[in-house]
C-alpha cells in the first residue's frame, strides 16, 4: 500500500514548491527506491497539465561508473546530460539512500574528476536559477538507512521527516507560509550587516556579508526546509570553525572537521576521520577552499542531529557554512565544482555578532 | 550471488551483438527491475570504452501518467527527443516488467496518438539504424512477470531465456557465429526468390519479396535471436493468414487473429477476443495496413510460445510478419507509427513455397536449401 502522505507531499512539492504550472517540462531525478514518490509525482505533475519527464537512477549503476569508468569516461558529459539540466522548466531531485555508506569503495579521486567536469554545466544549471528561468527542489524521503544513521526505527524517522514538512498538519501550504513569514524578519536583520562573527566551541570565525543578499529558504528549494543564507566575499573569511556534526558527502563522510580560514581561503584542515577524503576535495579546484554559503538553521521541528546534510542544516539552532560553489541568486562568485554543507551547533552558548552587535545567543535570533 | 549468465549476457550484447567502440554514446533503457543487468552492461561498455547512458522506467509510472494524460499531453514530444536519437552512436533496450498487464485499462486510442507523436523519433532512429549511423539491441531479463505469462517458475523461464541465447555455453560468441554462418547461407538462397507462398491451416497467403532484401538475424539487433526476415513489397501481399498465437500489443492480447490481404492492404481483419484494439491499431495511419515484414523464426531452442514477441517471433519452425513500419535496410518503403509482429506456427504441416518450389515443411527448411539449424549441443 502507499503511504497517503506521499500524495500530499506530491502535491506541496508541484503546488507550491515548484508550482507546477500547465505546459511545464518537470524533470523528476531520484533513485529506484523512491519508485511510489515517482508514481504519485508522475499523477499530480500530469492533472496540472504539465508534463512529467520521470529518471529514475540507480544506486548500483553510479557505484559501477564511479568504479570502472576511466578518466575520460569520468570526465564526459553527453549530449543527454546537456539537455536534461538545460530544457526543463522544473527540477525535484529525490533524495533517497539504500545505503549512506555506499560509495566508500570507490577511489574518492574518481569522484573528485567527475564533479570538477561536471562544473561548468551545474554552473550554467544554477545561473539559469538565478535568473529565474528554471526552478529546483530537492526533497528527502525517508529510508531505512537514512533512519539507521539517525540511529532511529524507521517508522520514527518517517514521523521525523513528514513532520519536519509540516505533512501531517491539515493545510501543509498553509504552514510553510507561516514558516515563510518568521524566517523573512531574520533575513531582514541580517541584510543589514556587513560583518558575521560566529563564536562557539573551538570556532570564531569572521565573515564579509556586505551587500548580499540573504535568501530566505522557505521550502520552495529543499523540502522540509528552514534556513536562511548567502553567499559571503569570497576572499575575506578569516579565523576557526569546528563543526559538531560528522559531514557526510556524495555517499562518503568525514567527522570532526575543523578549518582554518585566512583571506578567505582554508589554509589548514583537521578530521578525527576521513582526513584524506576531506582533502580530496579541498584540492578539487580553486574555489572548493573557499566559502560558498553561510547559512543559519531555523527550523524548530528538526532539534537532533541524523546524519543527513538536509536535516542536520535546518535544525533550529544551528549555522553552516560550505565549502565551494556560491549561489548566484546570493550574488556569490565563488566557482567550484564542490559543495559540501558543514554544520556547527549554536545551542550551547554559540553567538552570533553582527557589525560587533549580538544577532543570537544559544542559537536564537533576539 | 549474481548469475554468471547475466554477466556473460551483457559482455555479448556489448561485445558481439553492438560490437562498442571508445567513445560510443550508448543509451541503455530497461525497467528498474533489471538493474543486475543494466550494471553488468554499464561494467561491460565501459571496458569497451564507451559512454554508456542509462535510463529506467519505473513500475506504476506510466500507469499514472497515462490514466491522466489529455490529448495535449500525448501530442508533447520532448524538445530533445529527436536530437537525442541524432546523438547516439547505440542504443540498448532491455525487456522486462513486473506487471505485464499494466496498461491493459489504459484506452487504446491514448496509446496510438502516444505512438503517433513518438513518429518522428522512430523514424530518426529507422533512417539511422539503416544508413549505419546508429546501432541498437533488443534484450531481455527474465522476469517473474513474464515468467508467468510463459506458465513457468522464473527459475524455469531464466533457463528457457539463457538457452536461447546459448548463455549456457562456455563460448556463446563462437557458438553465434556458427549460427550467423548459416543464416547468411539462407538469405543468400531466398535473395533471388521472387514470390513466397505460405501454407497452414487457415493460411494461404503470398507475399511479393522480388528484389528485396533478406537479412539474418544472427543475434545484432535483438538477442537472443534466430529469425531471416525482409520487407515485402508493400502492393503484392494477397490472401489469408491465421495466426496461431495471441497477437499482444501494449500488455494486451488478440487472439485468433484473421487477415485478408489484397494488393498489399488488409481488406478484411477479425479476431475472436480483442477486435477493437486490433482495427484500432490497424487504422493508426495509412501504412498500419501494410506489411512492413515478413520473417522465418530459426531458433531450435525458443521451443514454445511464451506471449514475449522477443521469443516468440524467433521460435524455429514458426513464420511471423508485422503489420506497419518496415526496415528501410530491407528495401521496404512502408511507413507507419506501428510495427505489430503476429506469429504463425509451421510445425503441424505448414509449407513456404519459393516460386511455386517447396523449400520447407514442418517447421523446417528442407536440407536441400538450407544447412542443419539445430541449436548447439550442452
Amino acid at each position: 500500500m502507499a503511504d497517503p502522505r506521499l500524495d500530499t507531499l506530491a502535491s506541496v512539492l508541484c503546488g507550491y514548491s515548484l508550482e507546477v504550472a500547465a505546459g511545464d517540462l518537470v524533470l523528476v531525478e531520484g533513485p529506484i527506491l523512491a519508485q511510489p514518490l515517482f508514481v504519485s509525482l508522475a499523477r499530480e505533475i500530469t492533472r496540472r497539465g504539465a508534463h512529467p519527464v520521470m529518471r529514475p537512477k540507480s544506486e548500483d549503476v553510479t557505484t559501477a561508473m564511479l568504479e570502472w569508468a576511466g578518466e575520460e569516461q569520468l570526465a564526459y558529459i553527453s549530449p543527454i546530460d546537456e539537455w536534461e539540466s538545460m530544457v526543463p522548466d522544473k527540477f525535484l531531485d529525490i533524495w533517497a539512500e539504500s545505503n549512506t555508506r555506499r560509495l566508500n569503495g570507490v577511489p574518492a579521486g574518481n569522484q573528485a574528476i567527475r564533479r570538477a567536469a561536471r562544473r561548468p554545466l551545474t554552473e550554467r544549471f544554477f545561473e539559469r536559477l538565478a535568473r529565474g528561468e528554471s526552478r529546483w527542489c530537492g526533497v528527502t524521503l525517508p529510508t531505512e538507512a537514512q533512519a539507521q544513521d539517525a540511529g532511529m526505527a524507521y517508522a520514527d524517522y518517517e514521523r521525523f521527516v513528514y513532520g519536519a514538512g509540516h505533512l501531517d498538519d491539515p493545510d501543509p501550504i498553509a504552514a510553510w507560509r507561516e514558516v515563510s513569514r518568521r524566517q523573512a524578519k531574520v533575513a531582514e536583520r541580517l541584510a543589514s550587516v556587513s560583518t558575521l562573527r560566529i563564536v562557539a566551541e573551538d570556532t570564531d570565525l569572521t565573515i564579509d556579508v556586505s551587500g548580499r543578499p540573504w535568501v530566505n529558504a522557505d521550502g520552495h528549494q529543499n523540502f522540509p526546509d528552514g534556513e536562511v543564507f548567502t553567499s559571503p566575499h569570497e576572499n575575506a573569511t578569516s579565523g576557526h570553525i569546528a563543526f559538531t556534526f560528522d559531514c557526510p558527502y556524495d555517499g562518503r563522510e568525514a567527522a570532526g572537521v575543523r578549518l582554518w580560514f585566512e583571506d578567505g581561503r582554508v589554509v589548514r584542515e583537521e578530521a578525527d576521520r576521513g582526513l584524506e577524503f576531506l582533502r580530496e576535495m579541498l584540492d578539487m579546484d580553486e574555489g572548493a577552499r573557499r566559502l560558498g554559503e553561510v547559512a543559519f538553521g531555523l527550523n524548530p521541528e528538526i532539534q537532533r542531529a541524523t546524519g543527513s546534510i538536509a536535516f542536520d542544516e535546518k535544525i533550529g539552532g544551528t549555522c553552516h557554512v560550505a565549502l565551494g560553489m556560491a549561489f548566484p541568486e546570493a550574488a556569490g562568485t565563488n566557482s567550484s565544482g564542490l559543495h559540501w554543507d558543514m554544520v556547527c551547533d549554536l545551542r550551547s552558548g554559540g553567538e552570533v555578532y553582527g557589525d560587533g552587535e549580538l544577532l543570537a545567543r544559544d542559537g536564537q535570533f533576539q | 550471488m549474481s548469475d554468471p549468465r547475466i554477466e556473460r549476457l551483457a559482455r555479448v550484447v556489448i561485445g558481439y551483438s553492438l560490437g562498442l567502440k571508445k567513445g560510443d554514446l550508448v543509451l541503455i533503457q530497461a525497467p528498474s527491475l533489471a538493474e543486475p543487468l543494466v550494471v553488468e552492461l554499464v561494467r561491460a561498455a565501459l571496458d569497451a570504452g564507451a559512454n554508456p547512458a542509462v535510463r529506467f522506467s519505473l513500475p506504476g509510472v506510466d500507469h499514472a501518467y497515462l490514466s491522466e494524460a489529455t490529448e495535449g499531453h500525448l501530442r508533447f514530444l520532448l524538445p530533445y527527443a529527436v536530437d537525442e536519437m541524432q546523438a547516439l552512436d547505440a542504443r540498448i533496450a532491455v525487456h522486462a516488467a513486473s506487471n505485464t498487464r499494466e496498461l491493459s485499462e489504459i484506452e487504446p486510442a491514448k496509446l496510438r496518438t502516444r505512438q503517433d507523436t513518438n513518429r518522428p523519433v522512430m523514424e530518426t532512429y529507422m533512417q539511422r539504424s539503416a544508413a549505419g549511423e546508429l546501432v541498437w539491441c533488443v534484450t531481455a531479463y527474465p522476469c517473474t512477470a513474464f515468467a508467468q505469462d510463459a506458465g513457468m517458475s522464473l527459475k524455469q523461464y531464466e533457463d528457457f531465456v539463457f538457452r536461447a541465447g546459448w548463455l549456457h555455453l562456455a563460448d556463446p560468441v563462437a557458438a553465434w557465429k556458427d549460427f550467423s554462418r548459416k543464416l547468411h547461407e539462407i538469405v543468400d538462397r531466398l535473395k533471388d526468390v521472387r514470390e513466397l507462398r505460405v501454407l497452414a491451416v487457415g493460411t494461404d497467403l503470398t507475399v511479393g519479396v522480388a528484389g528485396r532484401t533478406w537479412i539474418a538475424a544472427d543475434g545484432d539487433r535483438n538477442f537472443p535471436d534466430g529469425e531471416v526476415f525482409t520487407g515485402p513489397e508493400e502492393t503484392r501481399t494477397r490472401g489469408d493468414v491465421a495466426f496461431s498465437f495471441p497477437a499482444i500489443f501494449g500488455g494486451r492480447e488478440v487472439d485468433g487473429v484473421r487477415l485478408r490481404f489484397e494488393d498489399g492492404r488488409v481488406v478484411k481483419s477479425e479476431a475472436s477476443a480483442g477486435q477493437s484494439l486490433l482495427q484500432e491499431m490497424l487504422s493508426v495511419d495509412d501504412g498500419a495496413s501494410v506489411l512492413g515484414e515478413f520473417a522465418i523464426g530459426t531458433n531450435y531452442n525458443v521451443d514454445r510460445y511464451t506471449k514475449q514477441i522477443l521469443f516468440d517471433e524467433k521460435i524455429g519452425g514458426t513464420f511471423h510478419m508485422a503489420v506497419g513500419a518496415g526496415y528501410p535496410e530491407t528495401g521496404s518503403t512502408n511507413t507507419s507509427a506501428l510495427h505489430w509482429d503476429m506469429v504463425c506456427d509451421l510445425r503441424s504441416g505448414g509449407e513456404i513455397q519459393a516460386d511455386g518450389e517447396t523449400i520447407y515443411r514442418d517447421g523446417r527448411f528442407l536440407p536441400e536449401f538450407a544447412p542443419d539449424l539445430t541449436p548447439p549441443a550442452e
